[in-house]
């Protein structure tokens, strides 16, 4: 991978010791025609700034729902989640996508770029909608961060696999956003797409100062992040600093 | 897989082997068509709506032309009609008629005025009916609850009877008893025309219908030597007889050109004309309908195979050849096809049954319903092409697509055209589809010129919508969020604005062309001719009586302008010795050929007369009798200056030189005739005189009692009234060919609504990343209606750029008028657009507004 160029950009953060992610009593609960599927039960924990913070589990154990409450994509049953001082259960939808926009970066395993779109569309999008006017040469920066600066032109169905993820990337992290949840993001990539992936997720990390929450059923991966928080059964079993 | 198939070299196919594919792809239909038609519901409307169309107006043609034939002695009143036009028929035709046994029912029609003699003696013009005791020879009249006309007509306390039309009694505020005044004559109202079987073949023009017995009419002073009367005699002939050998036979025996008859197949040529010349422009914006839904079908087909794509790789994988993919799903698509077309000849063979219930009032004859093959046939058959035109090139770009193409999305997949062979077939169909349209029409150029524009319509839609997609592809990056949004949708890859466009566009020409051209007609009618026509014709005034007419029209204070010209009525008998009925005329020039025309004879040109070919005749003149005729009517009968016409006049023929052709501006409605005669040779004749007189519209009350109440003979033709009349037949064909047209909106709808549902998944996980990415409801919402309300717009521009143009040529080259601009209509086309594509795109972002992320989102 060539080497990154990125311009750091300060970014207002929560007042020093101030969590960005305060969790407490975490509930969520689907019905399905077998009865109540309890997803989550009670999930409390906080996330300091900068953390990068790996979520590890067996699949059902309620990983990915547990990334769409940090989102604010769900709304938990019981329990409440404050993100970069915002408590999500207080926002309706249109605030929760102003939210998302300016605070929340995301990745998922499934890409989710808009097809119809170039990659430089995709990654200006997040900006358009904040309204800002150099969106589009901001996309283009960003784009060349994760070494796609030939690429701004063509549409996900033109790249490779993990050419959509590092587009992916990009578009989670133009808008500088506090927290980056990262959902299997090398769940659909070989070996080596998938590690320079991780590598420049680290890499944007460091740079950016942003809080990382990655899903992972790798454990080694797992081990990259400096604490592991482990669900099973829709509890946390536990939480861990490591390294 | 078979081995035959896959073993046989390429260009050598034997039957055997076409067989065993045939037999394979007809087994991989089947089992495809078990899982129902879910992906082509579209394609079946679309088709079933422009086959239901086109077959319901051939039905429904059929129908009326079956009825006029199968009651075509009801509707004529008789076997065989003769007429010899003002004139009554002399002794020898009667003792003629009375030797074959004929039973004869004589039926005298003029116009005249009828005066209430109640209240304010108010006065109407009435079409004036007198029958003899054996009216009606067929059918069934009834007047005031009785069906013995003749009985009920008779007269009592020494009053003859009169029966009129209910809208009569209304108007004059009359009731049975009253007396009413006809001529010189009192009558005695007997009640109301319940029926008049034999109305069609004689219909009431310009006014309501008034009858009363043969034998009342000489009393009433109203025949007298030139007046515009006609005389028919329909005759019943003994069983047996064949009417076209009696007609064969009379023609021998009366050679006097002068002589009109027709048989019960002829009992309304002037029903026949329109059902026919209607039943074509409706039958063409049925195909219209049905190019529109044939966009429907390419959409829904594409769709379709696309949602077939990893089916068809995998076939392919597994060594299907090509052409096995083609059959399999062309198969398929035949079955749904066939389907569609089934549903739209079930609906088009019941609009005659509809019709019968809903439009019986207004059809001037009983519909014969049943099942009519030949035009159900013919939808059919348009269906088919049409299904095989727009199906064509979706199913040749399944086949030729490589196997590992089908694989990729559909920004990546190449889309190559089909090999030239395809474009070649599909031309062909398209041109096969067309010439069918002209080659049944019974106006094969309007036909040809209608083709042309529709076609030329799609086209223009279709580049108008590669335009818009350049124009969005350079809008400005800093333009706010849902703007530049809803801009770039519109020219992103797969995006469905061209087909939108054009199926909305397509519709909404249609209507607005209709809306444009009826919108000139009528301004024609209701404020250009008004203002330069007169107040009234006067009609029958008597050669003695018309200096006094002159002095009580000029008496009425409010009068600018009397003109006035003797007038006789001729019949055009043969053109350079060539029997009229085999003249060859233009459709739009046959017209003089058949009836009479008004002929006059004058020294000078008329003022204003526009001479474009010869040169008037000397004042004084008095050589070979000569005559100025009309230019357009030349024109389309291809003869010009020195050419012979011969009329008959009071059954007398006459041979007429042309002496100078005029370009006569109808429009004028002033005292325009087709012929003018030399002066020295019909002075002798019977004549009367018509006026026209122009006065102030208070004046027009005091004008008509004053003529009217001092010559009871003389009836007078209010041209407001016959203008409001023409408005008012104006708007109800309006209405019909606007319903007509709405099926092509209906179609673009359909096309609509498919290219929304099948883009609904898209769209949905679209706004789900959007949402996801920080895009608020409103942000989604407003690109979304700026695409919709951007394509609406334009589509609107179009549309009114389509019906302008299409008005602009029928107001120049059919109407000879001078073009109006309406903004109203114009504006309403592009709201109307706008509005609905916005509608229609509301319909289909409304869920994708709903759609829950997380759901979207998930990888488990």
């Amino acid at each position: 991978m060539d080497a990154i160029v990125y311009t750091a950009r300060a970014k207002a953060a929560p007042a020093l010791g101030e969590p960005i992610v305060v969790a407490r009593e975490l509930a969520f609960t689907v019905a399905s025609t077998a009865g109540e599927v309890n997803i989550l039960r009670g999930v409390s924990f906080d996330i300091a700034p900068g953390e990068a913070v790996g979520i590890v589990g067996p699949s059902g154990s309620g990983k990915s729902t547990l990334m769409m409450l940090l989102a604010g994509l769900e709304r938990p049953t019981a329990g409440t989640v404050r993100v970069a001082r915002h408590d999500l259960g207080a926002l309706d939808e249109d605030a929760l996508a102003r939210f998302r926009r300016a605070h929340v970066g995301v990745v998922f395993q499934a890409f989710h770029l808009i097809p119809t779109m170039t990659a430089e569309e995709n990654v200006a999008v997040p900006l358009e909608f904040a309204g800002r006017r150099d969106a589009f040469s901001r996309a283009r920066e960003a784009l060349a961060a994760v070494g796609l600066a030939h690429r701004l032109c063509h549409y996900p169905a033109q790249l490779s696999g993990g050419e959509q993820q590092r587009v992916a990337l990009a578009r989670a992290v133009v808008a500088e956003p506090a927290l980056l949840l990262a959902d299997e993001p090398t769940g659909n990539l070989d070996l080596a797409n998938g590690a320079a992936v991780i590598d420049l997720i680290f890499d944007l990390r460091a740079r950016l100062g942003t809080t990382l929450v990655l899903i992972t059923h790798d454990p080694a991966l797992a081990q990259r992040c400096g604490r592991i928080i482990s669900l099973a059964d829709g509890r946390i079993v536990s939480d861990r600093r490591v390294g | 897989m078979d081995g035959a198939l896959l073993s046989a070299p390429s260009r050598v196919r034997t039957a055997e082997a076409e067989g065993a594919l045939f037999a394979i792809a007809w087994r991989f239909a089947r089992r495809e068509l078990r899982s129902g038609t879910p992906g082509l519901r579209i394609v079946i409307a679309c088709l079933a709506l422009g086959v239901a169309a086109i077959a319901g107006v051939g039905s429904l043609a059929s129908a009326v032309l079956e009825g006029v034939r199968s009651d075509g002695r009801r509707i004529l009143g008789g076997d065989v009609e003769v007429s010899l036009g003002s004139r009554p028929a002399p002794p020898e035709l009667r003792h003629w008629i009375a030797a074959r046994e004929g039973q004869v029912a004589e039926v005298v029609e003029m116009r005249s005025m009828l005066v209430a003699e109640t209240g304010a003696r108010e006065r109407l013009l009435v079409e004036l009916k007198a029958v003899g005791p054996t009216w009606p020879l067929y059918g069934e009249a009834r007047v005031g609850g009785e069906s013995a006309v003749f009985a009920a007509l008779a007269p009592r306390g020494g009053l003859p009877g009169l029966a009129a039309e209910p809208l009569v009694l209304a108007r004059l505020g009359l009731a049975p008893g009253d007396q009413v005044r006809l001529g010189e004559a009192l009558f005695r109202v007997v009640g109301a025309i319940e029926r008049e079987p034999d109305r069609v073949a004689s219909p009431a023009a310009l006014g309501p219908r008034v009858l009363i017995a043969l034998d009342a009419l000489p009393a009433s002073g109203l025949i007298r030597p030139g007046s515009l009367v006609r005389y028919d005699y329909r005759i019943r002939l003994p069983d047996g007889v064949d009417p076209e050998g009696f007609v064969r036979d009379l023609r021998a025996a009366f050679p006097d050109g002068g002589l009109r008859v027709r048989t019960y197949a002829e009992a309304a040529p002037g029903v026949v004309r329109f059902v026919e010349q209607t039943a074509l422009f409706l039958t063409l914006t049925g195909l219209t309908a049905l190019l529109v839904g044939g966009i429907g079908v390419a959409t829904g087909v594409r769709t379709w195979l696309q949602a077939r794509q990893h089916t068809i790789a995998t076939l392919k994988c597994l060594g299907a050849p090509a052409r096995l993919i083609f059959a399999t799903y062309a198969l398929q698509l035949g079955v749904i096809a066939a389907l569609g077309i089934g549903l739209g000849l079930v609906f088009g063979a019941a609009v005659p049954v509809l019709a019968a219930v809903g439009l019986a009032r207004v059809l001037p004859v009983p519909l014969a319903i049943g099942l009519y093959p030949e035009p159900l046939a013919l939808a059919a058959l348009f269906g088919v092409l049409a299904a095989a035109t727009f199906a064509l090139w979706p199913l040749a770009r399944a086949r030729d697509i490589p196997a590992v193409a089908l694989f990729r999305d559909e920004v990546a997949r190449s889309q190559p055209r089909p090999r030239w062979p395809v474009l070649l077939v599909n031309a062909g169909l398209a041109l096969a589809l067309a010439g069918l349209a002209v080659a049944v029409a019974q106006d094969r150029r309007f036909a040809a010129a209608f083709c042309a524009a529709a076609a030329g319509t799609l086209l223009l839609f279709r580049v108008a919508a590669a335009g818009l997609a350049a124009l969005a592809a350079r809008a400005p990056h800093h333009l706010s969020p849902a703007l530049r949004l809803g801009l770039a949708n519109l020219h992103r890859p797969g995006a469905s604005m061209a087909l939108i466009l054009v199926a909305l566009g397509v519709g909404l020409s249609t209507l607005a062309s209709v809306a444009m051209i009826e919108g000139n007609l009528r301004t024609q009618v209701t404020e250009t001719l008004p203002g330069r026509a007169p107040a009234f014709f006067f009609i029958d005034i008597q050669s003695e009586e018309a200096d006094r007419f002159d002095r009580i029209a000029a008496s009425v204070p409010g009068v600018d302008r009397i003109e006035r010209v003797p007038s006789l009525r001729a019949r055009i008998v043969a053109v350079n010795g060539v029997p009229a009925e085999e003249v060859r005329a233009t459709e739009d020039t046959a017209w003089a050929l058949r009836g009479d025309r008004g002929l006059t004879y004058a020294a000078r040109p008329p003022d204003g007369a526009r001479i474009v070919a010869g040169s008037w005749w000397p004042e004084d003149w008095r050589g070979e009798p000569v005559v100025s005729f009309d230019a357009r009517l030349a024109a389309g009968w291809g003869i010009g200056v020195g050419d012979t016409l011969t009329v008959n006049v009071l059954g007398r023929d006459i041979d007429l030189r042309i002496a100078n052709l005029r370009l006569i501006d109808w429009r004028s409605l002033g005292l325009n005739f087709t012929l003018i005669a030399s002066p020295g040779l019909l002075e002798a004749a019977p004549y009367t005189h018509i006026a026209t007189v122009y006065a102030a519209p208070e004046a027009e009350v005091g004008l008509l009692r004053a003529v009217t109440d001092a010559m009871p003979n003389v009836s007078a033709i209010r041209v407001r009234d016959a203008l409001e009349a023409v408005n008012g037949l104006l708007g109800r064909i309006g209405a019909a060919v606007s319903a007509t047209g709405s099926i092509t909106l209906v179609a673009g709808a359909l096309v609509i609504a498919g290219a929304v549902a099948a883009g609904r998944r898209r769209r949905i996980r679209d706004a789900v990343i959007l949402k996801t990415l920080g895009a608020t409801r409103g942000q989604v919402l407003s690109a979304y209606l700026v695409e919709f309300g951007a394509i609406g717009l334009f589509a609107g521009l179009i549309a009114a750029l389509v019906a302008s143009a299409a008005s602009w040529a029928v107001a120049t080259y059919v109407l000879r008028a001078d073009w109006v601009f309406l903004p109203g209509t114009l504006g309403l086309t592009v709201a109307a657009c706008t509005g609905l594509a916005i509608l229609f795109g509301w319909m289909g972002t409304a869920s994708a507004l709903r759609a829950k992320p997380a759901v979207w989102l998930r990888n488990e």
